[in-house]
């Protein structure tokens, strides 16, 4: 079934047009990795799929609900992000950050109730975070850090996930750790992922689904082995790029002229 | 090196002791003064106005304590408790901890506002009994301006709407400041003595003029602690929780800006309340505005009965400036908890 639609998207900032008539069908519960050189325009596309993009034409459709027509807290309960680079409030401990994610069911008038303590403390045992509950958010680590904010969107009971580069700035382990939990949530709830990733090796280990962009605009679509080995992804990253399969699994690397 | 996030203890401990503060400053805003009477005797006439005991003051006593002190006690516990909150709720709006009551132009409209009432009069003998209503009126056209330059409202962001209320501050000021040098120097005097802010012409009246005012906003204030916890994460990322914030947005500048326009109104421009309590009371329980808020409320009020005791009796009969003595007890106090609470981390 599919549970996000992108239909004829474009988006335009001034007269520069940063998302032109893409179209994409998601399928529940799969990984769907946007991938693409910089300013292809991955950020603007994750950006408008969570509703935080004014589109110039075609509409985003999630549940069957164009997320356009939707308010803020009706958003919030169909689709998360996990932002690029995640404005950590100094102070905060990670519970009350992880809590934040219940905003869009208690409002910011209520107090959160007994259900959504329970969820903010089952996320942060899946993801290995009840040690640090009672730290202030800034003084974790990037890894943790990233962890929080993967639970903090958790915590939003969607079933729909956009991450923009969640592994920016975090080392290969912990790049690793990351996408694992992601894998497993995708198992085991039934999540439907979209992310955008820099790292093509990643990208297509960890995706079902690979969607190249280059200046706004699809330039391949399909599933991940398919996409790293076509010829228009290294057209288009404007390099020699080569598949070497190790161990059953694609890495892909520059190779210099 | 930063604090941790405080303790329910902390902070529970700090709100036992600004109550402690606040009923210390109120019964030292009713004691204190040129005319001697006995604090017990003050306690014991409030006590006999809610049946029980009975007072022991003079006809002339009871006068001086109902009809001078109390209604400047309780105008300044309101002014206080409604520049701290607005103040708080201004620097978690606008995620800039130099924001203050005054940010959008509050300050600059109701100083013209009383500009053109003193001045108008001519020969300015002394500050018109319409000054307050030109110094309300000309507060919410400055922010009303600065609402509608910084984007169109809603559709602004906080950095449009700050820069849009410096603006309107800076062209209002200007005029301000060419009708005072077109005007006496009477005039000029009156202007300033307004401008630096005063309880000195609090009465009954003006306390209920504000009450309400006051009351309401100061409410939606503290009730807005939660949602601006949530925008601190950014207005992208606050918006994908969930939160509607232009219109949190919206509500929390009309309360902030509206409970202070009141006050300015009535008390003229009092500075540094509204930006140290905040700080001072997020030093004590955390960054939570959940906390701040409603704390900075009590704060408030005491620090500004505390202040105006002082103005009013260190250089009795004259007066010192509010602003002035607002200024020289809250910067030390702050400078201190701060270093305290970093050298308890080190």
């Amino acid at each position: 079934m599919s549970w996000v639609e992108v239909d004829h998207l474009s988006v335009k900032a001034g007269a520069a047009t940063l998302l032109s008539d893409v179209t994409l069908s998601i399928e529940a519960g799969t990984w769907c990795t946007i991938i693409g050189p910089n300013g292809a325009g991955k950020t603007t596309l994750v950006e408008a799929v969570a509703g935080l993009r004014r589109v110039a034409s075609g509409s985003v459709q999630i549940a069957g609900q164009p997320i356009g027509d939707l308010n803020e807290r009706e958003r919030a309960r169909l689709v998360s992000l996990v932002p690029q680079h995640p404005q950590v409030p100094a102070g905060m401990t990670v519970r009350d950050y992880v809590a934040l994610g219940r905003v869009a069911y208690h409002g910011v008038l209520r107090a959160p109730n007994a259900g959504d303590h329970q969820v903010v403390e089952s996320v942060l045992e899946r993801l290995s975070l009840e040690s640090f509950a009672q730290r202030d958010v800034a003084t974790l680590s990037g890894g943790e850090r990233q962890r929080m904010v993967l639970a903090r969107a958790l915590a939003q009971s969607t079933m729909v996930i956009v991450l923009d580069e969640p592994t920016t700035g975090l080392d290969l382990r912990h790049q690793m750790e990351l996408l694992e939990l992601l894998k497993t949530e995708v198992a085991d709830c039934g999540l439907t992922i979209i992310a955008t990733l820099h790292d093509l090796t990643l990208a297509g280990q960890f995706a079902d689904r690979l969607v190249l962009l280059d200046q706004g605009v699809v330039v391949v679509d399909g599933p991940a082995r398919d996409v790293v080995r076509s010829r228009e992804l290294s057209e288009h990253y404007g390099m020699n790029l080569r598949v070497i399969d190790v161990d059953g699994s694609d890495v892909i690397v520059p190779v210099r002229h | 090196m930063r604090a941790g996030p405080p303790t329910e203890q902390r902070v529970a401990f700090v709100t036992g002791v600004t109550v402690v503060g606040l009923v210390v400053a109120m019964v030292c805003g009713l004691v204190v003064g040129p005319t001697s009477i006995g604090t017990w005797r003050v306690v014991g006439d409030v006590f006999s106005h809610v049946g029980i005991g009975h007072s022991t003051l003079t006809g002339l006593q009871s006068t001086i304590i109902w009809q001078l002190r109390a209604p400047r006690m309780v105008l300044g516990l309101l002014a206080g408790a409604m520049l701290a909150v607005a103040g708080g709720t201004y620097q978690g709006v606008f995620r800039n901890p130099l924001a203050d009551p005054y940010l959008l132009g509050v300050a600059a409209g109701a100083g013209l506002g009383a500009t053109i009432a003193i001045v108008d009069v001519g020969s300015g003998v002394s500050t018109p009994t319409w000054t307050p209503l030109l110094a309300f009126g000309g507060a919410m056209i400055a922010v009303a301006c600065t609402w509608l330059i910084g984007g169109k409202g809603l559709r602004s962001n906080a950095a449009t709407l700050i820069l849009a209320g410096v603006a309107v501050s800076a062209l209002l000021t200007s005029a301000q400041t060419f009708l005072q040098q077109q005007s006496s120097a009477n005039s000029i005097t009156h202007v300033y003595l307004w401008l630096l802010g005063s309880l000195a012409s609090a009465d009954w009246q003006s306390v209920l003029l504000v009450v309400p005012y006051v009351a309401v906003c100061t409410f939606v204030c503290v009730l807005s602690g939660r949602a601006l916890d949530a925008m601190s994460v950014g207005e992208d990322e606050s918006r994908s929780l969930g939160v509607r914030v232009s219109q949190v947005r919206l509500i929390v500048i009309a309360a902030s800006s509206l409970g202070t326009a009141a006050i300015v109104s009535a008390v003229g421009l009092i500075g540094f309340v509204g930006i140290i309590v905040p700080h001072i009371v997020r030093l004590l329980v955390g960054t939570s505005y959940r906390r701040i808020l409603p704390i900075s409320v009590i704060f408030g009020a005491a620090f500004l009965v505390f202040c105006d005791t002082i103005a009013r009796t260190v250089m009795a009969p004259s007066e010192l400036p509010l602003g002035v003595v607002t200024a020289v007890i809250g910067a030390p106090v702050f400078v201190v908890i701060l270093s305290l609470r970093r050298g308890s981390v080190r």
